[in-house]
């Protein structure tokens, strides 16, 4: 009767867990977007903007969406720190891939980086949410021509979900389409790569 | 100007305690012995240095930073008294760990130190700090190096970042204690 009773317990009032990892080129604007999305879901301020430092680790964001955990785990994109990606590819159930719309001139880079990305094995079939970011400043590359771009790695994408959206990390535009976006793609996923259970 | 003023840092407070109750936020400074934890923590509690002798057993401080209020406990790092760390695991929220950039003899023991702290259950939500210091020193390890010799990119499920410092200028800890503030808020 007892295990019946804590079985149930536990059913009742366990969340499903997702992990989204943030990745992208180094100053591409990952952990402000964090910083942004921790606000948004939380209330909770963030760092203001010119007091971040480049990630050398790892940040972490945990906000609660409809009935379940959702972690933002951002990791350092310095050319260096790239290979700790890897370690994180079998937990995580979607991508959210950070460009720098302001530097035209290391989207190549960006683009070899999330080819690489996409062909990973632990990775098939993840959810990927491609961010055009810094729309908020002058001269940027326009969301179209990034869009242009990601078509262009279309053949590497195989089944999984894809968008190209814009945001900024600075103003917080179209980051909870962003996110909301991402969260049901992982919902509708997740006979695929089932969420982890976490018990409040 | 004055009266709001006054009334957002009663509206700070006010959200300070909510988000934390009146519990503070309990930090562990550890790492081996001479790596420089006391230093450190009176440089964040008084802003001075102090001139420190081997810690054994431990010290115990309040420091208040960004208006929230840490216990930072600082344990000795000497052989024999590491294994009592243990005792000191239960409710904490980070582990700042302090390593002696310039000791690169002991940088494998250190790290082992460290795996076998984190693997413990009880810190398995602490966020850590890591603190490369005695940047000052000749022949010093970058903070890549450090992170590398502790095998800190093979951490799985764990905010950490690392900063270089130089406790004696207080060099860097600003820094780091920036990042703890927005660690421990984000994933509480």
């Amino acid at each position: 009767m007892f295990t019946l009773v804590s079985g149930a317990y536990k059913y009742f009032t366990r969340l499903d867990e997702y992990n989204v990892l943030m990745l992208g080129l180094d100053g591409a604007g990952k952990t402000a977007l964090l910083e942004k999305i921790k606000h948004i879901y939380t209330g909770i301020p963030g760092m203001p903007m010119d007091k971040l430092q480049p990630t050398i680790g790892v940040n972490i964001g945990k906000v609660t969406m409809k009935s379940a955990l959702v972690k933002f785990m951002d990791l350092g994109g310095q050319k260096d720190l790239r290979g700790i990606w890897e370690a994180y590819f079998s937990d995580c159930h979607a991508v959210l891939f950070v460009l720098d719309s302001k530097h035209a001139d290391r989207l190549e880079e960006a683009k070899k980086v999330l080819i690489e990305l996409v062909q990973a094995k632990e990775l098939e079939g993840v959810p990927l949410m491609v961010l055009s970011n810094k729309q908020d400043l002058d001269d940027v590359e326009s969301l179209a021509q990034i869009k242009e771009m990601i078509n262009e790695l279309a053949d590497y994408m195989y089944g999984r979900e894809v968008r190209v959206m814009g945001s900024s990390g600075a103003d917080g535009a179209g980051v909870r389409l962003a996110v909301d976006w991402l969260y049901n793609r992982m919902v509708e996923n997740r006979i695929q790569r089932p969420p982890m259970a976490s018990e409040i | 100007m004055g009266q709001l003023v006054k009334v957002g840092g009663y509206v700070s407070t006010l959200f300070n305690k909510l988000v934390y109750g009146d519990k503070e936020v309990r930090i562990l400074v550890l790492g081996l012995d001479g790596a420089g934890k006391t230093t450190i923590l009176y440089r964040m509690q008084i802003g001075e240095v102090v001139s420190t002798i081997p810690t054994i057993g431990f010290n115990v401080e309040t420091v208040t930073y960004k208006n929230i209020k840490f216990q930072v406990w600082d344990l000795g790092g000497q052989t024999s008294i590491r294994p009592y760390w243990r005792c000191y695991y239960a409710n904490t929220d980070a582990v700042i760990y302090v390593v002696d950039s310039s000791d690169r003899d002991r940088i494998g023991t250190s790290r082992d130190e460290l795996m076998s702290m984190l693997n413990e259950e009880e810190l398995r939500g602490a966020a850590l700090l890591v603190l490369a210091n005695k940047q000052d020193m000749k022949g010093a390890m970058s903070a890549a190096e450090v992170s590398e010799a502790l095998g800190l990119p093979r951490l799985k499920n764990r905010q950490w970042t690392i900063f270089k410092t130089n406790a004696l200028k207080g060099e860097g800890l600003n820094d780091g204690m920036d990042w703890l503030v927005n660690a421990i808020k984000g994933s509480k």
